[in-house]
C-alpha cells in the first residue's frame, strides 16, 4: 500500500506495514528521528506532532490513515536558519532538561497557541497534560510557553 | 509494544464497512483508534483486520437544532469540544470532553468511539446516559436505533451485533435553566477516574427542578443515581443534615460498586457519596453560571 504524506512541505510516498504508525515512518523510513517513542500508548506525548495543524501523538496515528495528510514536526517547525520563537523560549527559559520530552512539547505548544494564542496557565496546563517530563521541571516549561505566546504575539504585529 | 498483525481496509462508504464487518467477523472499526491503537499494543486486543471508517463524508456531520446534537461516527472530540454550535446549545458535551484523554488523544478519537469502548471510567458513556442520548447503528439487517443505557451493557461491552457499527449518537438538549458539571477523583490529575460524576441540575432561580445524576468507574456500567435525583427537586441548598441524607441515598444507588487495585468498592461508596454532596453543594452555591 502507496501512501503519500506531506511531511514539513515535501512530498514523500512510503509503503508502510498495515501495523505502521506515523512515528515508526518519520523515524525509521525517513530518519526524522526528532519525535521520540516514549510509551507507545498516547500517555507520554514524547511522539507528538502536527497532523494538519492539529496535535496529534504520532503513535497512535496508523501510516495508512495519514494518506494525503500535512505533518510537521519538530525539523520542520522552523523556516531558513532561524530557529521558532518557541524554540527560542525553551532554551531563554531553561524549559529543557534531558531533552527527550522536548520536541514533543514543542510541538504540542504549538498547537496549543494556533487555538489559545494567549493562553492563560491554566489553559498551558491542561494544554501540556499529555505531555509527561520525567525531569519534572514543569515550572520552566511553562514559563516558556507564556515567554513564546509573547514572542510569538511581537512577532506578529 | 507491538500489535499482532492485521489487514487494513478504507471502505468507500458505511455499506461498504458493513459488508467488510459482515465477511470478517473479528474485524474492528477504526475511526480514531486512541483507545483501540494502545488496546492493540497492550494484545489486549487482536483483531485480524480493521476497517477505517474515519474518512466517509457521510459520517463527518455535526447537527445542531434547539431540540438536538446529533454527531457523526467520524467527528472527533475536539471538534465537539471546539464547536461554538454545540456549545450554544449544549455547554455539557465540552464540559464532560475536557476531561477525556488530552488534546493529542481528543483531536483523533471520536464522542462515537468512545461509547463504542464503552471503558467504566470514560466520561462520555455516563454523559450518554444521564442525557438519555440514542445511537444509530447500521448493520446488515438495516439500521437501529440503540438508546445508550441498553446500548452500553458491561465493561468494554456494548450491544453492537456482528457487522454492525455506529454511524452517529443523538444528545437530547436538556430543558432551560440546566447546568452540568463533571466532578472526578483519580490519583492524579488527568489520570483514568477513581470515581466519577455527571451531575445535571435543572433550576428555577435558586430552586432544583429536575436532577439527573450519574456515577461512572465505580462500576461495570454507568449508574444512575435514581434516589438522590428523587430528593433534589425542591432543594435550595444543602444543609448538613440535607447533605448526610443525600450521601445515603448516594451510596444506597451505587449496590454493587467494583473494587480494584486503585481502591476498594467500600471507598468508591463513600467517595461517590461525597463528590455528590460536594458537586451538587458547588452547583448551588453558583446561580451564576446561568446556562442550559
Amino acid at each position: 500500500m502507496i501512501v503519500s504524506l506531506r511531511i514539513n512541505g515535501e512530498e514523500h510516498l512510503v509503503d508502510p506495514y498495515p501495523d505502521a504508525t506515523l512515528l515508526d515512518t518519520l523515524r525509521e523510513d525517513l530518519g526524522l528521528t526528532g519525535s521520540k517513542k516514549g510509551c507507545g500508548t498516547g500517555d507520554c506525548g514524547a511522539c507528538t506532532v502536527l497532523m494538519d495543524g492539529r496535535a496529534v501523538t504520532s503513535c497512535l496515528v496508523l501510516t495508512a490513515t495519514a494518506e494525503g495528510k500535512s505533518i510537521t514536526t519538530i525539523e520542520g517547525l522552523s523556516t531558513g536558519d532561524e530557529i521558532h520563537p518557541i524554540q527560542q523560549s525553551f532554551i531563554d527559559f531553561g524549559g529543557v532538561q534531558c531533552g527527550y520530552c522536548t520536541p514533543g512539547v514543542i510541538m504540542m505548544t504549538a498547537g496549543l497557541l494556533a487555538d489559545h494564542p494567549h493562553p492563560t496557565e491554566a489553559e498551558i496546563r491542561s494544554g501540556l497534560a499529555g505531555n509527561l517530563c520525567r525531569c519534572t521541571g514543569y515550572s520552566k516549561i511553562i514559563d516558556s510557553v507564556n515567554a513564546a505566546a509573547l514572542l510569538m504575539e511581537e512577532a506578529s504585529e | 509494544m507491538k500489535p499482532a498483525s492485521f489487514d487494513y481496509y478504507r471502505p468507500s462508504s458505511v455499506s461498504g464497512a458493513v459488508q467488510a464487518l459482515a465477511d470478517s467477523p473479528f474485524a474492528k472499526v477504526l475511526a480514531g483508534g486512541q483507545s483501540l491503537i494502545p488496546a492493540m499494543n497492550f494484545r489486549l486486543a487482536t483483531p485480524p483486520m480493521l476497517v477505517d471508517i474515519a474518512r466517509l463524508e457521510d459520517l463527518h456531520g455535526v447537527e445542531v437544532d434547539e431540540h438536538e446534537v446529533t454527531i457523526g461516527a467520524g467527528v472527533t472530540q475536539r471538534h465537539v469540544e471546539m464547536s461554538t454550535r454545540v456549545a450554544e446549545v449544549m455547554p455539557a458535551l465540552a464540559e464532560a470532553l475536557r476531561w477525556v484523554g488530552h488534546i493529542q488523544t481528543r483531536n483523533r478519537g471520536t464522542v462515537c468511539g468512545s461509547l463504542a469502548h464503552a471503558d467504566p471510567s470514560g466520561e462520555l458513556p455516563a454523559l450518554a446516559i444521564n442525557t438519555d442520548a440514542d445511537l444509530t447503528v447500521e448493520g446488515p439487517n438495516g439500521i437501529r436505533e440503540v438508546p445508550a443505557p441498553d446500548f452500553i451493557r458491561g465493561p468494554f461491552w456494548t450491544d453492537l451485533r456482528p457487522g454492525e457499527l455506529i454511524t452517529s449518537i443523538r444528545f437530547p438538549v436538556a430543558p432551560r435553566g440546566t447546568t452540568t458539571r463533571v466532578a472526578e477523583i483519580a490519583h492524579r490529575s488527568g489520570d483514568f477516574a477513581t470515581v466519577g460524576l455527571v451531575a445535571s441540575l435543572t433550576r428555577d432561580g435558586r430552586t432544583i427542578r429536575r436532577a439527573r445524576l450519574c456515577g461512572f468507574a465505580v462500576a461495570g456500567t454507568p449508574i444512575r443515581l435514581r434516589s438522590v435525583e428523587g430528593l433534589l427537586p425542591g432543594v435550595e441548598q444543602l444543609d448538613e443534615t440535607a447533605g448526610r441524607t443525600l450521601a445515603d441515598a448516594a451510596a444506597a444507588d451505587l449496590e454493587d460498586p467494583v473494587g480494584d487495585i486503585h481502591a476498594t468498592g467500600q471507598y468508591r461508596r463513600e467517595a461517590l457519596a461525597a463528590l455528590v454532596v460536594r458537586t451538587v453543594r458547588s452547583m448551588l452555591e453558583d446561580p451564576q453560571r446561568e446556562a442550559s
